[in-house]
């Protein structure tokens, strides 16, 4: 028996104990929370941090024997366990040394002010993520393949307008912010034109790449069928953009809600994330911060992995 | 030189019911069955076979970039991880493998580094064996620069560099054209004249290895396993003129119906 | 079979951009005009209509005079440009604050490096804790971590961070998640015929590391460097805002926001702007100089 051979054979045996470490791990993580729950901020605060190290070594190896083998499990388990754990331990550490919550909120009173502020927090998503955001997404994206295209067709447009666009894009948005606010106004049309601004130029650039990413031989093989360009543009030059162009679209989503927030810090009619976010950190509610931050991180998650499963259905199909 | 080599009578290289199964999803592969083959220092052998035969899978064995399943494998005297510690063999891949930051004679000087040789022994080696292989105008140009032949043409000055008594070579012209290939066989020819090395060479050419080989190792595939072994009475030194020769034909032929057999 | 070097394979040279990219600078100055006249006249009509003397009769021509214009003429932009910009050092002067911020900038890239390399090995060399950490690293991409700079800045601030360092942690913090990511992409970069023929020569783990992993995973440094430039930029600024601030640009910003004063925020966007284009170009130089050994692109 070789080495190889061996170890592929100790595997399953090793991964069992995972598991119940990390459930360990876990259920004496919550208990030291709860155990704080009951009493005022304990007279010494470092055998509660001892103790949550602790844990959270057995926690590490649990999640060390859990990450072995190549199951479904085994992928997903020590990422889950990594979050649960890191929440857990904030919580117990931030009780035991009783931090103000105006200095860094526990995540369970995170958790009620999230409940709390629900009706404010989804308006303000929606102003965030719909209006701005997406709308912004959306525009920016046709501008920026309607130039594309413009370019593909006109070389001379390629050469002239490309370079700035590579040059723009490494231009922050928090220059452009203030002046399209004092343009266009506090209202959420300025924040949206900033999205649409800053998606644009991603989408110029990969599209132009992706256009004239169509292999010679394909063209030239379209050229021996005497294919008109409508058609070579829809059978070659089309097909191969389009992973291009979802690269930029990826990049994209992520960008524009996080450039929605920041555009808000310059000035809004009183909605938005990122309006409730500077407000409430001027006035020390570190709780709704928090909770405003896990509101766009899921919006942000979820769009990234929309605009991920689009491209996979679009580019299976082509 | 003639065809008859020094050779001294213990084998550099002992194969003896050597096997290995890798594990699948389905079951398991018999990459190499029953191999036996013992290699006799200053001989140039080269195992041919279609894909799946399990010469490639020989040769790693002996670099001890895989271990085996079964059997016994001796090289240079020893176990080959033994024989890859003490730095016995130089390897040259399928592709050059070269590290693109470093130009043509660091690349050379690669193995030098890694083995910590006296600084100033590393530039004079590696020059040697730039000119050996006729890239010593070349030593500043970075690989993007070189043409595939050129390239494979430094990783071999490279496997020689530290002068090993081995050189395991996994097709190493597979990649090239025609006429490359046939002028760096007869420039590999050289090389082994004048260092002396013992080699072993895959390849899936019958032509290459006719030409190259003193013995031609025949493999067939699933499952893999050793058909035959030929030896090439070619004399030394080759040239384009072998390639007429009638019995390169007859060798060649010889192979071919080694190959059919192990296909019925 | 030796050739002169002189046949070593050069790219073609593309032709030169220069022209068209000025007659696009053309066409945008020539359009400027009409532009501005067109997006200041509104507000133009509407402080005459209220009976303000703009020292001009009509709508049109008061477009050129306004205070506080949505686009300022080229008088206003120079007077702007001149009174931020003279002398350049002083403390108010928008290239002073310009340096400011990109030096917090810098030091951020440079902290965010050290830190993503250190992660990037460690999620190369463990299989567990890339599995723990790495999906959360991808995420952390799509998630809005700037809003977390004016809380970071408060939070900092209370621990008596101050000045210079706490911009340049943020602006480090923003930067550090794909400056990770990318060089643990660099680091796993390497063919497996290359770690292969490590293995041949017996190289110890610290070679593989040093002689093959680090070298191949320089443009992805690179790479991630130029994305991450922006961010940090972003960060640096959004931090200024947010803290007590005595400099930077974030400072200007603020300042020239709440005073509604538009001249001096086209003036500080134009600068903003460069600042962003010169970090990554200089990032750029950086990488044409350490990968030399590479093909022009």
């Amino acid at each position: 028996m070789t080495q190889g051979s061996m170890q592929i054979a100790a595997l399953p045996v090793r991964s069992g104990f995972g598991l119940p470490l990390l459930l360990l791990s876990a259920a004496g993580l919550l208990g030291l929370s709860v155990l704080l729950a009951g009493q005022a901020a304990p007279a010494l605060a470092w055998p509660w941090l001892l103790g949550v190290v602790a844990l959270l070594l057995v926690g590490a190896v649990g999640i060390r024997q859990s990450a072995q083998g190549e199951s479904r499990t085994a992928r997903i388990l020590p990422a889950a366990a990594t979050l649960i754990l890191a929440v857990l331990a904030a919580e117990a550490i931030l009780r035991a040394y009783a931090v103000p919550t105006g200095l860094i909120p526990a995540p369970s009173k995170v958790a009620q002010s999230l409940w709390a502020a629900r009706t404010v927090l989804l308006q303000d998503a929606y102003y965030t993520f719909v209006l701005e955001a997406l709308l912004g997404f959306v525009v920016g994206t046709l501008a920026g393949l309607g130039l594309a295209l413009l370019a593909v067709r006109f070389r001379i447009l390629e050469r002239g307008v490309l370079p700035y666009a590579a040059l723009l894009s490494s231009v922050p948005i928090v220059a452009l912010a203030p002046v399209v606010i004092k343009a266009a106004g506090l209202g959420w049309p300025s924040k949206t034109i900033i999205v649409a601004i800053t998606v644009l130029f991603p989408v110029v650039i990969n599209a132009v790449r992706g256009l004239q990413s169509a292999q010679p031989m394909h063209l030239d093989l379209m050229h021996s069928y005497a294919a008109s360009p409508a058609q070579i543009f829809r059978e070659v030059r089309w097909p191969s953009a389009l992973p291009f162009i979802f690269t930029a679209l990826r990049v994209s989503s992520t960008l524009a809600l996080i450039n929605a927030i920041v555009a808000e810090f310059f000035g809004t009619e009183g909605h938005g994330l990122g309006f409730r976010i500077q407000i409430e950190v001027g006035r020390f509610g570190l709780d709704i911060v928090w909770a405003a931050i896990v509101v766009a991180s899921v919006i942000g998650i979820s769009f990234y992995l929309f605009i991920s499963a689009l491209e996979r259905f679009v580019l299976r199909r082509n | 030189m003639t065809a008859s080599r020094p050779t001294s009578d213990a084998p550099i290289v002992s194969v003896r019911d050597l096997q290995m199964i890798f594990p699948t999803p389905g079951g398991q592969t018999v990459a190499l069955q029953d191999a036996n083959l013992q290699i006799m220092p200053g001989e140039f052998i080269s195992l041919i076979g279609p894909s799946g035969c399990g010469k490639t899978t020989l040769l790693r064995l002996m670099a001890d970039l895989i271990q085996p399943t079964g059997g016994e494998l001796l090289v240079n005297g020893g176990t080959p991880r033994k024989a890859r510690e003490n730095r016995a063999y130089g390897y040259v891949f399928q592709a050059p493998a070269l590290m693109e930051w470093r130009n043509v004679l660091n690349n050379v000087k690669l193995p030098l580094d890694v083995m910590n040789t006296p600084k100033a022994e590393r530039d004079s080696r590696a020059r040697e064996m730039l000119k050996l292989v006729g890239l010593e105008k070349f030593e500043r140009s970075y690989p993007w620069q070189l043409s595939g032949g050129m390239q494979q043409r430094v990783s071999i000055a490279r496997a020689l560099a530290f002068d090993p008594p081995l050189l395991f070579m996994d097709e190493p012209f597979g990649a090239l054209d025609e006429i490359t290939r046939e002028n760096l066989n007869l420039e590999l020819l050289r090389l082994w004249r004048e260092t002396g090395k013992t080699v072993v060479f895959v390849t899936h050419s019958i032509s290459e290895a006719v030409f190259l080989s003193t013995r031609v190792v025949v493999m067939t595939a699933r499952p893999g396993k050793i058909e035959g072994i030929v030896d090439i009475g070619l004399p030394h030194p080759r040239s384009d003129d072998s390639r007429e020769d009638p019995r390169f034909f007859e060798y060649a032929t010889q192979i071919r119906e080694l190959l059919k057999k192990g296909h019925s | 079979m030796t050739a002169a070097p002189a046949n070593l394979p050069r790219p073609a040279r593309r032709p030169s951009n220069l022209l068209p990219m000025l007659g696009v600078a053309l066409a945008a100055l020539l359009l400027y005009w009409p532009l501005m006249l067109w997006a200041n006249s509104g507000q133009a009509a509407r402080s005459l209509a209220s009976g303000a003397d703009l020292g001009c009769t009509t709508a049109l021509a008061c477009a050129t005079q306004l205070r506080n214009p949505v686009i300022p003429a080229p008088g206003q932009f120079a007077t702007g440009f001149t009174s931020l910009s003279v002398p350049p050092l002083a403390p108010t002067s928008a290239p002073y604050n310009a340096l400011v911020t990109g030096g917090e900038t810098l030091l951020g890239l440079a902290l965010a490096s050290v830190l993503g390399l250190v992660l990037a090995t460690l999620l190369v060399r463990s299989r567990s804790f890339e599995r723990a950490t790495l999906p959360w690293l991808v995420a952390s991409q799509t998630v809005p971590i700037v809003a977390l700079a004016p809380m970071l800045a408060v939070l900092l601030g209370q621990y008596g961070v101050q000045g210079f360092l706490p911009k340049a942690i943020i602006a480090a913090y923003i930067a550090f998640f794909p400056i990770a990511i990318g060089m643990a992409q660099g680091l796993r970069s390497p063919d497996p015929l290359q770690l292969d023929l490590m293995r041949t020569y017996r190289a110890s783990p610290a070679q593989v590391f040093g002689l093959l992993q680090v070298p191949a995973s320089l443009p992805y440094l690179f790479t991630s460097l130029k994305v991450a430039a922006t961010a940090a930029l972003v960060g640096s600024i959004v931090a200024e805002i947010s803290t007590i601030s005595f400099s930077g640009l974030g400072k200007m910003l603020a300042e020239n926001s709440r005073a509604s004063d538009t001249v001096a925020l086209w003036v500080i966007m134009i600068y903003g702007a460069a600042l962003g284009i010169v970090l990554v170009a200089l990032i750029g130089g950086l990488e044409r100089l350490v990968t030399r050994w590479r093909p022009p692109a």
